[in-house]
């Protein structure tokens, strides 16, 4: 089934490649990264990167990678880490394949086999096989759409990191954190949470700009969660109700199958509809997902990296503050000549500082506005596409049951 | 004995026969096994009449042919008439008339080789059935099946007149047979549809019983033929306080039927007077083999609600109350579709009797009554697993097999659509709750034209959080009701099989009694003791007649019950029908509400900037 899956979804890829990177801007293509391909294998997935450049500084005009989940995630850390680009929104990194909840069903679906009809058998199989796929295509999605805007940026671009994973023929040998790098991991995380809220508490922005959007992220971040949240579990419901018109199919087509000719073909008819009103339904639970949830949990994500930007700059300004203060005390304690080298040290860091805080200042009021920007504008795609298709799917839908209606009264 | 017996020879082929003419033939009918143009046994009669009818031209007759036979009612010609358009081919299926006219009707109207089976069969049925008022098939539904049959009747009729005679004398003599065979044989899968039930089994009974009740009988199939009975439950009332405090119905009925006194009137009754009335209908009717509508269960919980909570309680009570009363309407409805059982006293009583009913006390589980039930009802059940009938009808042993696999499947769909009603409230839910979560974001929002689209789309998605809830409710009441409704009725036909099973019991007890009987008698003789042969010989007389009755009681129980089986098929198969097409269309319905949220939506996305 994996391999059956990484063919279809090879097919699609080719097809869907434009759709998928809808957050990025793909004017310039000096230099364009995407996902040609991915092949699933038992827990791991290796998705194949092609790049085609321009740019002189690479050795081919275009060469295929294979990566994995892991690489992209160190690539992630990597930008987060440097500090240079702590004025920049770090665009998200693609979340986890996760295919436990497939995994889960099939396993379900094998228990269970010994208990359903061959019909009941092979129409549940079709559809896991189906929601297999949209997983998939959503994971390769959404590693594409992480390197294309890292490609779009006009620094990223060049990191030289970004290279080596675009270049590097070979492994990148990144194994993933071991237990003790988690926990470390971990550690900085808790850290970092702390020492946020504890600026949030103490530190005053200078800039009213800042001030306010720090609130409004802070809100918006919260109130983003929370609908990505009931999104995922209204989604969920659609399509469980999808799922139960099999039974009811199947049910239906058993009870004509006893009842006899007289009765069976109106039953069949009605059946059938049932079938074919399960696929446009989980149709609408798959748009809904794609469409809604999907672009409010990406910008959940981005809203939390541009929060992380806002801490950077926060933090930024706590040390320039600090580093002024040294100054002044540095200044007050070495009046005399033999200690000027401690106040130049003490100048010097306060200038890095001041730099710093100013550069990131203006980088980050850039990334900021254009972070609104890219969010109304994905919204506004989105929410358009998902009208238009829920639209249609409602439409196929009530013209289905015109027909099978149609049809039954005919029959009687 | 009844095997014997055959239908009454025909009748003169009388076209002008009308069904009020079924009276004087009824009346005059006599069941005279063979006596060609003899006393007719009232099936005959209906056979004249039928034969009259198919004479005539196909386009009009049909529907009084339909009426006339002895076992349906009459349902308005409109019923008829589509039957006859669709399948003028239609096989007999249970044109009892024709049956009983012998030859010469079969002269008459062309029947094909297979109808004749069906003719003769059908024949005797209405006699047996005689015994109470049954024919009671009288729901319109019967009338359609008959049509059905007249139908092809009459088309016989033009067609050619050889084949006719042969068959029908081949039906003649196996009256006494178990006619399933034939009657199926003869049901043509191409009209199947509609007309599955078309087959009426003869009942080889003796025909005299049933005389005198056949032309009654009559006379009410002809009385009903435009007969029309609606009842509604509606105004659920909490009536009293605390534990007393019980839920009354207002039960309206409009009806054209002439026994009754007034065309529209109400009453009040309560949950327990349903129970009461059911109970009664089954005392009475389910030894005769017929199919008594079960009533609503009672739910513990439910009354509990009533009675402890307040006056304008949660929505469960109300839920529960709404599920009550559209239970006890479609009881009602079903039972009053019954010709006998809406001509009975105790129905007539429960919905026309002003006043307050008597407790109908043998209703509540903790009654002495109820305690007997019980055992009764043990003693039934291990009756019914340990008896094991040698069935020698096949039409019995494959209806049951059907029954059987019917019940499952129906509770298999059961549990599927109970699955998906819940499935889908629980999208509501969620969809309502996603609404509200959008519309927070869209107040956080900073950009103008987003935040308003946002707050639209929380008022779509509300909107249609509304539409899953109301389809929720038509999954429920349209599709997930209906189908209990039918494995209650299911399980009321397998009652009604078992009292067939216990019949036969009964005689073959008796037979064995008069097996002992007679042996005494024969050790008496040899003994030579004059006073204990004589009492010996009573012995066996009295047991040779109770034989005799058990076996006619059988006979006519199991007739009763192929046609209440038959009837009992077409309506299923009708509101399975119905309620089909009717969820359908709520589906639709609620799908095409949704397309008009969304294209209100879609320029509202558009408008962002």
């Amino acid at each position: 089934m994996m391999d059956v899956m990484e063919e279809v979804l090879h097919a699609e890829t080719n097809g869907t490649k434009g759709g998928r990177s809808d957050t990025v801007d793909l004017n310039d293509s000096s230099l364009q990264v995407d996902i040609s391909d991915a092949l699933s294998e038992r827990e791991k997935v290796k998705f194949t990167v092609h790049t085609k450049t321009t740019l002189a500084e690479y050795t081919k005009p275009e060469f295929s990678v294979v990566r994995q989940h892991e690489e992209f995630i160190w690539l992630h850390d990597r930008f987060d880490e440097n500090e240079d680009y702590a004025g920049f929104i770090i665009p998200p990194p693609p979340p986890r394949p996760d295919f436990d909840a497939s995994r889960e069903k099939l396993q379900k679906l094998g228990e269970g086999e010994g208990s359903m009809t061959k019909e009941e058998f092979n129409k549940m199989k079709q559809e896991l096989e189906a929601e297999y796929l949209a997983t998939f295509k959503k994971t390769v999605a959404m590693h594409e759409v992480f390197l294309t805007r890292l490609a779009q940026h006009p620094i990223f671009r060049n990191d030289h990191n970004f290279k080596v994973f675009l270049e590097y023929e070979q492994d990148l040998s990144v194994r993933s954190k071991n237990k003790k790098e988690k926990v470390e991991g971990l550690i900085k995380n808790f850290n970092k949470t702390t020492d946020e809220l504890l600026l949030s508490a103490t530190q005053k922005d200078v800039d009213e700009y800042f001030e306010k959007e720090k609130g409004f992220l802070l809100e918006y971040h919260m109130a983003i969660k929370d609908s990505t949240a009931k999104a995922d579990r209204m989604t969920r419901c659609h399509k469980n109700v999808a799922d139960s018109y099999i039974k009811l199919s199947s049910g239906l087509s058993q009870l004509g199958a006893i009842e006899g000719p007289r009765f069976e073909k109106f039953v069949n008819k009605v059946s059938e509809a049932f079938e074919k009103g399960r696929k446009v339904e989980g149709r609408v639970a798959s748009d809904e997902d794609l469409k809604l949830s999907d672009s409010l949990r990406y910008y959940m994500r981005d809203t939390s990296a541009a929060k992380d930007l806002l801490y950077r700059r926060l933090r930024c300004l706590a040390n320039y503050e600090q580093a002024n203060k040294n100054l002044d005390r540095a200044r007050a304690k070495n009046k005399d000549v033999h200690a000027g080298c401690f106040v130049q040290m003490a100048e010097l860091a306060q200038q890095n500082a001041c730099e710093k805080f100013e550069q990131m200042s203006e980088k980050a009021k850039e990334e900021l506005t254009d972070f609104k920007m890219r969010r109304v504008a994905a919204f506004k795609k989105n929410l358009v596409e998902l009208a238009e298709l829920e639209l249609k799917h409602a439409k196929a839908q009530v013209q289905l049951q015109k027909n099978c209606l149609q049809s039954l009264e005919e029959e009687c | 004995m009844a095997d014997s017996r055959e239908p009454p020879p025909l009748f003169d082929d009388d076209d002008s026969r009308k069904d009020d003419e079924n009276d004087d033939l009824f009346t005059s009918a006599v069941q005279s096994p063979v006596s060609e143009g003899g006393s007719l046994t009232p099936t005959v009669e209906e056979d004249v009449e039928k034969p009259g009818e198919q004479t005539d031209p196909l386009s009009d007759s049909p529907p009084e042919a339909a009426a006339h036979s002895t076992i349906q009612a009459q349902p308005s010609d409109s019923t008829s008439s589509p039957l006859f358009s669709q399948s003028p081919s239609l096989p007999r299926a249970d044109t009892p008339p024709m049956t009983s006219e012998p030859v010469d009707l079969f002269e008459s109207c062309s029947l094909g080789g297979n109808d004749s089976e069906d003719v003769t069969p059908t024949a005797v049925g209405p006699m047996t059935a005689g015994q109470e008022q049954e024919v009671s098939l009288d729901d319109n539904d019967d009338t359609g099946i008959f049509q059905s049959t007249a139908a092809p009747k009459l088309q016989l009729n033009q067609d050619s007149f050889e084949s006719p005679v042969p068959p029908a004398s081949s039906v003649l003599p196996p009256m006494g047979a178990p006619l399933s065979p034939p009657v199926v044989a003869v049901v043509n899968p191409s009209i199947a549809s509609s007309h599955a039930t078309a087959s009426i089994m003869p009942t080889p009974v003796e025909p005299t019983l049933t005389t005198r009740t056949q032309s009654t009988t009559e006379q009410n199939d002809n009385e009903k033929k435009d007969e029309f009975i609606e009842i509604t439950v509606t105004d659920p009332q909490k009536i009293g306080d605390g534990m007393g405090a019980y839920m009354a119905y207002k039960v309206t009925t409009k009806t054209n039927i002439s026994y009754f006194r007034k065309q529209h009137w109400s009453v009040m009754r309560r949950f327990s007077d349903f129970l009461g009335l059911h109970s009664k209908l089954v005392e009475k009717h389910l030894h005769s083999g017929r199919i008594v509508p079960p009533a609503p269960q009672k739910s513990a919980i439910g009354t509990t609600k009533i009675k402890l909570g307040s006056d304008k309680s949660a929505e469960s009570s109300i839920e529960f109350i709404e599920k009550r009363r559209a239970a006890l309407e479609r009881y009602m409805n079903r039972t009053a579709a019954h010709p006998t059982l809406r001509g009975d006293p105790d129905f007539r009583e429960f919905v026309e009797l002003d006043a307050e009913l008597p407790r109908a006390t043998q209703t509540s589980a903790l009654s002495s009554a109820g305690v007997l039930r019980l055992f009764n009802r043990v003693g039934e059940t291990v009756n019914k697993m340990t008896f094991k009938m040698d069935e020698s009808d096949q039409w019995f042993e494959e209806k049951t097999q059907q029954i059987e696999s019917l019940d499952n499947q129906l509770h298999k769909l059961h549990a599927s659509l109970e699955g998906l009603v819940n499935y889908r409230r629980e999208l509501a839910i969620s969809t309502a709750i996603f609404a509200k979560s959008v519309a927070v974001l869209s107040s956080v929002e900073e950009h103008s034209a987003l935040s308003r689209a946002l707050h639209q789309l929380s008022e779509a998605e509300e909107r249609i959080h509304t539409i899953h809830n109301a389809q929720a409710d038509a999954d429920y009441f349209h599709m997930a009701e209906t189908t209990k409704d039918y494995i209650a009725l299911i399980a009321a036909v397998k009652d009604v099989f078992h009292e067939r099973v216990k019949a036969f019991q009964m005689w073959q007890h008796s037979q064995q009694m008069l097996a002992k009987k007679r042996e005494a008698k024969a050790k008496a003789e040899l003994v030579a003791k004059p006073d204990k042969i004589q009492q010996a010989q009573a012995e066996v007389t009295e047991w040779e007649t109770k034989v005799e009755r058990s076996q006619e009681e059988f006979e006519r129980i199991s007739k009763a019950i192929k046609k209440e089986i038959d009837q009992f098929e077409i309506i299923r198969v009708k509101d399975f029908k119905e309620t089909l097409v009717k969820y359908l269309e709520a589906l639709m319905t609620s799908q095409q509400q949704i397309i008009k949220v969304w294209e209100t939506f879609i320029p509202e996305a558009k408008a962002i900037v």
